[in-house]
């Protein structure tokens, strides 16, 4: 050693103690366990299942599952994908109108907490502490209990306690409600274009208020835009009804272009979407002085994202029936839409139909003319908006109270108003903390409603366990309920985190 | 008291104030003329911040009286808004809007309370920057600028609400001693203007020269007020001879 020429470069060390190549040997080591741990598990749960005699054939979607749904799209579905269907948009009944309701009660109640109204108060943290000290479970049947006990037994000639408006009874509760009939998307299409203009109108107004100084009214423009398009569109809509020459000849057109064609489009788009995100990692690595020097994990990043786009590309290439089936759904969307319109088809968008009652075996029932709340759906909708608007409560108090105080007390020294401080000061502040505890809370009632199943609810996990009871396919109910719950969960994940990113504070 | 010369912007009678069964005011009688720089002194915990915060109303005193520009301070709203808007005031902690740039927290409240269009809001408020020193600093966020800087943009956001009176709560003590001189330098110019100015600050140099008058609170009484010269050269009180050696002696 000590008779070696001194080398201009330190001496590499050997393989095994270089640290970028313990690094690269480590991510693909980890990548290739992952892989191939995965795959023997799903081999050898394949197997295990050929030798026991079960199989993962998806029969269960197509064959007539003969169940009965306790209510929903389609009570007697005639196709396993009907049953779930129905399971789907009930869940997501009670999930959107749940998480729309308790984020309104817990912010009121959260607020009410801080009020310096001691009733308020008092009333406030009553509500919290007692809600969310009893399990959920508790309360949805409680809710369910309630309805289906309390209420009159339906007769016959029940119609109270508002006759043709109003139907209360231990079968449910029923409303007269608008429905939307044959017309309705053709009217739907003037009312998007009332959204749009609206829009349009209170950005216009509000930057001349901003302009000029002067009250502008720029929600009332709004709603005036937008009741206008409605109610010309309410005469107007069979014109509308052209749109479905639109959507056909979209539909046309999609089928017409051969799958080689979406697949190398496909493929090039994925190449392309690799090589974006490389670029803009370089860019975002770049600064004035040059090209920051890239680490190891950068370059492994990189190499991931080019095998990616790659990966997916050579995917689409070899298996035409992913692109196939993507372009069928479109098709069949397309066509959907194209029966929605009909040039010239009239009749009104909207027709209110009463609640009224039934006899279609020995006992009374509701009929479907109004739009009714089974206790099920009630006692489920219940329990979880109340128990989440009891912690959603707690979020926004704590949201509020981590504004420090300075913030009101400057705000109040230049002269702003309570409700202006609140709007625009404290609550954009309070927000950003309130988001991310807000976004679980919402996960949790999404979750949270297959607790539907206590009280006869027909969600998700109700309508999948009564089909594996008829057909003995629990592995795939599991796998569609997974994939279900997985895609909501996420969607939810997804718009929090752009919100969240979107209301983070600028620093040093 | 000395100013008998009555155009008198503040006024205070006997004014106490109660935290729980803990008196911060015993009885604080004075009045401020306008134009004049009142320096409020005095040690830790002797109601000089509950003093300058009852002036707008961010404490509710419980006797007495107060009477700002000609309003007397009671439970009417609407006298406490109308405080509010004559009335400025700059926080030891900045309290700037972290979540709005600094051009939206000069701006915010000229458009909502002042109701003065965006356009003109702007140009006042860059006609403040520029005068207090940092106008290159308009489109950045508070959290991206030095607490001197962050000051600063404090002092222009009161002032964009033209107010009659400013009042300052220990301006500088939280900012190190090269960004204190660059505020000090800003409200020096500000009393040059006619401004007055009711300023709790232990920074002795800016009261010898710019205050007309040196206020000493002890145990939420006023205990000795007098013009600088005669403040310092000869404190007529025992209390204000004890505080002068204390604060002067660092
Ligand atoms: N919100 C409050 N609740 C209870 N006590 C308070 C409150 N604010 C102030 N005090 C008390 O009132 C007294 C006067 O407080 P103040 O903040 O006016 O003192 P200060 O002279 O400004 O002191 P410092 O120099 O430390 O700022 C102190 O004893 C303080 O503990
Ligand atoms: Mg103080």
């Amino acid at each position: 050693m000590a008779n070696r020429p001194i080398l201009a470069s330190p001496k590499r060390p050997p393989l095994w103690r270089n640290a970028t190549f313990l690094k690269w040997a480590a991510q693909i080591g980890v990548l290739f366990g992952v892989l191939a741990l995965g795959s023997v598990l799903v081999g050898e749960a394949m197997a295990n299942m050929r030798a026991q005699g079960l199989s993962l054939d998806w029969d269960l979607l197509t064959d007539p599952p003969g169940i009965q749904l306790g209510e929903g799209i389609f009570i007697k579905p005639s196709t396993g994908l009907e049953a779930f269907y129905t399971g789907a948009v009930n869940m997501l009944r009670v999930a959107l109108s749940g998480i729309v309701a308790a984020t309104v009660v817990g912010a009121i109640v959260g607020i009410a907490r801080l009020s310096s109204n001691w009733l308020a108060s008092r009333l406030a943290t009553v509500f919290v502490e007692s809600l969310r000290n009893i399990p959920v479970l508790v309360q949805v049947v409680f809710w369910f209990f309630l309805a289906s006990t309390l209420f009159p037994v339906l007769e016959e000639d029940s119609s109270g306690p508002i006759p043709g408006v109003l139907l209360v009874s231990r079968k449910g509760v029923s409303f007269a409600w608008p429905f939307p009939q044959e017309t309705f998307w053709q009217w739907g299409a003037f009312l998007v274009a009332g959204l749009l203009t609206a829009r349009w109108a209170y950005r216009t107004r509000m930057r001349r208020a901003e302009a000029l100084g002067e009250a502008t009214r720029p929600g009332r423009w709004a709603l005036m835009a937008f009741l206008a398009w409605a109610i010309v569109g309410w005469f107007a809509h069979p014109l509308a009804g052209a749109i479905g020459w639109l959507f056909m000849l979209l539909a046309a057109s999609v089928g017409a272009i051969p799958v080689l064609v979406y697949q190398v489009v496909l493929a090039l788009a994925s190449l392309y979407l690799g090589w974006r995100w490389i670029h803009r990692f370089l860019e975002s690595r770049r600064s004035p002085a040059g090209l920051a020097k890239l680490t190891d994990d950068d370059y492994f990043r990189m190499i991931l994202a080019g095998a990616l786009g790659a990966g997916g590309a050579a995917v689409l290439m070899l298996l035409p029936a992913a692109t196939e089936v993507g372009t069928n759904v479109i098709q069949y969307l397309l066509e959907f839409c194209d029966q929605k319109f009909e040039f010239l088809r009239s009749g009104a968008p909207l027709a209110i139909g009463s609640p009224s009652v039934e006899v279609p075996g020995r006992f009374p029932q509701i009929a479907g003319t109004g739009l009714t709340m089974t206790p099920s759906f009630f006692g489920i909708w219940m329990g979880v908006t109340l128990y989440t608007a009891s912690f959603i409560a707690e979020i926004v108090r704590g949201g509020i109270l981590s504004v420090p105080k300075g913030q009101s007390e400057a705000g109040y020294a230049l002269g702003l108003r309570r409700g202006q401080l609140l709007r625009m000061v404290i609550l954009p502040q309070a927000f950003r903390v309130i988001l991310p505890p807000l976004g679980n809370q919402y996960l949790n009632l999404s979750k949270n409603t297959s607790l539907g199943i206590a009280v006869a609810f027909p969600e998700m996990v109700q309508v999948g366990q009564t089909m594996f009871n008829q057909t003995g396919d629990t592995i795939q109910v599991i796998l569609i309920w997974m994939a279900f719950y997985l895609s909501i969960s996420l969607l939810i994940s997804v718009l929090i985190n752009y919100y969240n990113r979107r209301t983070q504070l600028v620093e040093r | 008291m000395e100013n008998g010369a009555a155009n008198p912007i503040i006024v205070c009678e006997n004014v106490k104030k109660w935290f729980g069964d803990f008196q911060a005011l015993r009885g604080v009688t004075t009045s401020v003329e306008e134009g004049e720089v009142v320096v409020v002194i005095g040690p830790s915990g002797s109601g000089k911040s509950t003093f300058i915060r009852c002036i707008n109303r961010l404490e509710q005193h419980q006797e007495g009286r107060i009477v700002v520009a000609g309003i007397e301070l009671t439970s009417d709203v609407r006298n406490i808004e109308r405080i509010r808007s004559e009335v400025g005031m700059v926080f030891q902690q900045f309290n700037l809007f972290p979540h709005l740039t600094v051009m939206q927290n000069i701006t915010l409240a000229q458009v909502w309370v002042r109701k003065r269009s965006r356009s003109d809001a702007e140009e006042r408020a860059m006609a403040l920057l520029e005068r207090v020193g940092i106008p290159e600093q308009a489109a950045k966020y508070p959290g991206q600028l030095s607490g001197g800087q962050q000051q600063r943009v404090a002092i222009a956001r009161s002032l964009a609400m033209d107010p009659k009176i400013m009042l300052f709560d220990e301006p500088t003590s939280a900012l190190d001693p090269e960004m204190i001189k660059e505020v000090l330098e800003v409200m020096q110019e500000l009393a040059g203007t006619g401004m007055t100015i009711v300023a709790v600050t232990h920074e002795m140099g800016f009261a010898r020269e710019v205050a007309n008058r040196i206020v000493l609170f002890d145990e939420g009484q006023i205990v000795e007020e007098g013009p600088p010269s005669e403040f310092f050269a000869n404190p007529r009180h025992p209390r204000t001879r004890m505080f002068l050696s204390q604060i002067l002696s660092h």
